[in-house]
């Protein structure tokens, strides 16, 4: 390409025409030449934007032919296993965009697979970014707002999901209701509110329907769009390596390369949604039927996203309900509050805190922008270990029936299983992956100290044999050099001053908390000082 | 991930993605896919059989062979001295629909008393099986007590081997055939037959009949092999930890809806995709989305990252 094609003269004057006003080249170039880090775990953000535009786009078109009533109509579509059965209006409609408008069932089925991939999406990338540090100083702002459009993003596909009134929404809609009623003093009040009355009432999908086309989207978006701005000022963490430091950015310049290989991504997301909709059936409500109030089953369960609080809600022990004894007894349910409310609460809290714990814990106020390498934060990642067990135990709770059914073990006895696991595992979880963490570490340091095991066995003259080791790479050998040290400002200042005076930070409650805590949260990280790359004996340069 | 690094270039790489891709739909149908050809009612209705046509004294041979030695040779069970149940209950007036249900599901004679048992093939031929009740009727029945068999409900599908030739049995079919879709599309309520199986049945059964875990070890069996009339008996006679609905409970006409519900959404096509996860429903999909969805994007994610990087 010796030789610059010249665009044609029309499409230039119209270029020029823009430029002149808004000096877009100039603000334009900079922006293409943003550079991307080129890992697949930076990725995962972008799966969930683009599951969230699939989703934008396919529920418009569902809009087009839903009607959000409960009026009650006789159904005479062309389905006829239900034709003559009285309905919600919402049921009726959503019979109609299955079966009577074109490439309405496969559009509703994109929708539901891409939200169910949009919110594991949006789950892989917060665990990206928790273990790899990345929600440290200046990006916690960013992990709020992630934390922000993971618990929308929950509540949104909850309403969806409510809206088609059939079998499995209506009881998912009673379950909300119920952990609404729990609430002491202000709960029968708020269902009414939300109900406009009674249960099931005649405005309840009229409502979660504005709250899920209109009001939550707008919140998503722009969440989403304020997520974006703050990563494109800040830019990606990057994973440790050569000329990557706090302060620069190595990557692939955002045009052209990255966003070929970002849209081409996009249209596999789409593909994969696209495919999974032609082939695999998803809520398929024209079996379920309508949801009548006095219609009760087993085997249905709510997506997934909301599988750990019906699973906290299924092994939690309803042994410590009380009364509060006021008037005729007022009855604290604790069974369905704390694991629809306390719970939940517990894991999205625990989650927004964190960074802001650590901080605390560490002292650390500089700007990181090289990411942690999860092992070299022993404790932060088992803690994350930990609190995928927890979630995860309480998830496959939410499917007791069915782990019962399809392995036949006895249903009370899942639950007592469940139990012991959802306070075992994440002590066990932690423990395991702490030492795996530690073991990773001093793998390290060897491979620094020693090289790396090449493979190759060597017969000395002596007899003896040996296995070479060789020098890692420059790149490699970076890596493990630029190993931080744990360290926390608690641990700096010495307990005592040099004339055997307390420190006064440290004898205060919360002082003597935040110096056990470091200690706990530092004390069995492997130290790196003092190791000279390749000084250890067996590598090839001393001539073994 | 350096294996991937390293290959990815290969001209191949594409056509590798492909088949992964497809073998990864593949494995997920081979452990989702319908088990067994699920065949729909194999059933054979009659009228009740008139008395030339049975036999008593071969009935009283086969119980006492083979039911006596948990039920007693006069059905009246066996029992310690706390009166609770050895080997087998009282069968005296449960009635000759308990009996039809029992033996046609292949439940008895039981293997385990301790234990619920599962459907098997029944154990014995639908001549046995007429005479074994024509037996129990004559002499152990108390008073004709318990529900009769529903006879005008269509059963068991006649059977080829029943038949000296074929054109016989395929008449037989045929017949039987307009029976059952009779009995069907006699229903016409299809809002009564839904509410009642939702509010009576499903949260043991399932929405779809596919069946459901209940306490202590027991199971609500799928409901998808059994006959209109099995299923007309088991809810007449209550079963195990069934609990019984007599025709005072529900009609025999609303049990016909009921019946009727059930089937049709059996034999109702999966419109969402061929997969159709065995209608088991959220826990399913959500599996699916996450090892198949997601797992294929991020591997995407991966394969469109990789570089060459120096070895070390
Ligand atoms: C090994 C012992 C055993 C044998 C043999 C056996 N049964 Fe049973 N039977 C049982 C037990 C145990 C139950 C109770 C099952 C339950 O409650 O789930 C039972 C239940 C029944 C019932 C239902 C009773 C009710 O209350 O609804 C009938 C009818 C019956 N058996 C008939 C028969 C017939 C007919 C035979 C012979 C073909 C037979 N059984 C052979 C143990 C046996
Ligand atoms: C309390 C839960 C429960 C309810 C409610 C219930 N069943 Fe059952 N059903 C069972 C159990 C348990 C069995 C197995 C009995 C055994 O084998 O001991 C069973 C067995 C059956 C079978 C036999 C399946 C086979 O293996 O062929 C049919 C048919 C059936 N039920 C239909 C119904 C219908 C129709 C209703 C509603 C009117 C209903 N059941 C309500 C628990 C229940
Ligand atoms: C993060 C975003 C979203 C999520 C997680 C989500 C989730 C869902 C779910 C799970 C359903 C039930 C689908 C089914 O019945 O199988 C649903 C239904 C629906 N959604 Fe969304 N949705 C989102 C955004 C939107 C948007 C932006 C719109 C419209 C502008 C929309 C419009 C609809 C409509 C009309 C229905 C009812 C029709 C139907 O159920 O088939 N959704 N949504």
């Amino acid at each position: 390409m010796s030789k610059t094609t010249q665009a044609p003269k029309a499409l230039r004057g119209v270029g020029n025409y823009i430029d002149d006003r808004f000096h877009l080249a100039k603000t334009g170039e900079k922006n293409l030449r943003k550079v991307f880090p080129n890992h697949w775990s930076f990725m995962l953000g972008e799966i969930a934007l683009y599951s969230f535009i699939i989703l934008l786009l396919s529920g418009v078109f569902l809009t087009l032919w839903f009607k959000p009533s409960m009026m009650e109509v006789v159904y005479d579509g062309s389905y006829e296993r239900l034709q003559g059965v009285p309905m919600s209006e919402a049921f009726a409609s959503t019979l109609h965009i299955n079966f009577d408008v074109r490439g309405g069932l496969l559009m509703r089925q994109i929708h539901h697979w891409a939200a169910l991939i949009f919110v594991a999406s949006l789950v892989v990338h917060m665990l990206r970014v928790f273990f790899t540090g990345a929600f440290r100083k200046p990006r916690e702002i960013n992990w709020l707002i992630g934390i922000a459009i993971f618990t929308l993003a929950m509540v949104e596909g909850l309403f969806g999901y409510s809206l088609p009134d059939d079998l499995p929404s209506g009881m998912g809609v009673r379950i909300l209701q119920g952990v609404m009623l729990a609430l002491p003093l202000v709960g029968s009040y708020i269902s009414m509110f939300l109900f406009g009355g009674e249960f099931p009432g005649e405005d309840i999908i009229t409502r979660l329907y504005m709250l899920h086309i209109l009001l939550i989207p707008a919140l998503l978006l722009a969440l989403i769009v304020a997520h974006f701005m703050i990563l494109w000022h800040q830019k990606h963490t990057q994973y440790p390596g050569q000329q990557r430091t706090d302060k620069t950015v190595v990557g692939t310049p955002m045009f052209p390369a990255f966003a070929v290989k970002a849209g081409g991504f996009f249209f596999f997301t789409f593909a994969v949604t696209a495919g999974l909709s032609a082939f695999v059936q998803i809520n398929p409500i024209h079996l379920f039927g309508p949801f009548t109030p006095t219609s009760i089953t087993s085997g249905l369960q709510p997506d997934w996203y909301m599988g750990f609080m019906e699973g906290s809600l299924r092994i939690f022990p309803n042994t410590l309900d009380f009364t509060i004894p006021i008037g005729d007894g007022y009855p604290i349910v604790t069974a369905v509050l704390v694991p629809g409310l306390v719970i939940p609460g517990l894991i999205f809290g625990a989650l927004a805190l964190w960074p802001f714990i650590e901080q605390w814990i560490t002292g650390d106020k500089r700007a990181r922008n090289v990411a942690d390498r999860p092992r070299n934060a022993p404790t932060r990642t088992a803690l994350g270990v930990a609190g995928i067990t927890f979630y995860g135990v309480l998830w496959l709770a939410g499917s007791n029936d069915v782990l019962s059914e399809t392995f036949s073990i006895d249903l009370y006895l899942t639950t007592y299983i469940f139990r012991v696991l959802a306070i075992a595992g994440p002590i066990v979880g932690y423990i395991i992956t702490k030492r795996i963490c530690l073991g990773l570490q001093r793998r390290d340091r060897e491979t620094l100290e020693h090289g790396y095991e090449s493979g190759i066995i060597q017969q000395l003259p002596s007899g003896e044999f040996i296995e070479v080791h060789k020098e890692s790479s420059a790149e490699s050998t970076h890596v493990l050099k630029e190993k931080p040290a744990l360290t926390s400002t608690a641990l700096e200042e010495p307990e005592t001053d040099d004339k055997g005076v307390e420190n006064p930070d440290a004898r205060k409650g919360m002082g003597k908390l935040r110096r056990s805590l470091a200690h706990w949260y530092t004390k069995d990280d492997v130290s790196f000082e003092g190791v000279e790359p390749f000084r250890g004996h067996h590598t090839q340069d001393e001539g073994h | 991930m350096k294996w991937i690094t390293a290959r990815r270039r290969h001209p191949l790489a594409g056509y590798v993605v492909v088949i992964l891709a497809l073998a990864l739909f593949g494995v997920g149908f081979a452990a989702l896919a319908p088990t067994s050809d699920e065949a729909r009612a194999q059933t054979l209705s009659a009228e009740a059989p008139s008395p030339e046509d049975v036999d008593a004294a071969n009935g009283k041979t086969i119980f006492d062979q083979t039911c006596a030695s948990c039920h007693n040779y006069d059905g009246s069970g066996t029992y310690d001295e706390d009166g609770n149940v050895t080997n087998g209950p009282d069968i005296r007036e449960v009635g000759s629909a308990s009996v039809n249900f029992q033996v046609s599901t292949g439940r008895m004679p039981s293997m385990d008393p301790e234990n619920q048992m599962p459907r098997r093939d029944m154990v014995m031929s639908e001549q046995d099986l007429a005479d074994l009740i024509a037996y129990y009727d004559e002499s152990i029945r108390i008073d004709g007590a318990g529900a009769d068999i529903p006879y005008d409900v269509p059963g068991t599908a006649p059977q080829a081997s029943d038949f000296e030739d074929e054109d016989a049995y395929q008449a037989a079919v045929e017949e039987y055939e307009a029976e059952y879709d009779a009995y069907i599309e006699g229903a016409d309520d299809v809002d009564m037959g839904m509410k009642l199986y939702l509010t009576n049945c499903a949260h043991c059964h399932s929405w779809s009949g596919g069946g459901g875990a209940l306490t202590d070890g027991r199971w609500a069996p799928q409901i998808h092999e059994s006959t209109p009339r099995e299923i007309y008996e088991a809810m007449v006679s209550g079963p195990g930890a069934m609990p019984m609905f007599s025709d005072g409970v529900i009609s025999p006409e609303e049990k016909q809806e009921l019946i009727s519900y059930v089937k049709t959404l059996q034999a109702e096509p999966d419109a969402g995709g061929i997969f159709a996860l065995e209608r088991v429903g959220q826990v399913a999909e959500g599996f699916i989305g996450w090892t198949i969805g997601l797992s294929l994007i991020i591997a995407c994610a991966i394969w469109i990252t990789a570089k060459q990087r120096a070895h070390d």
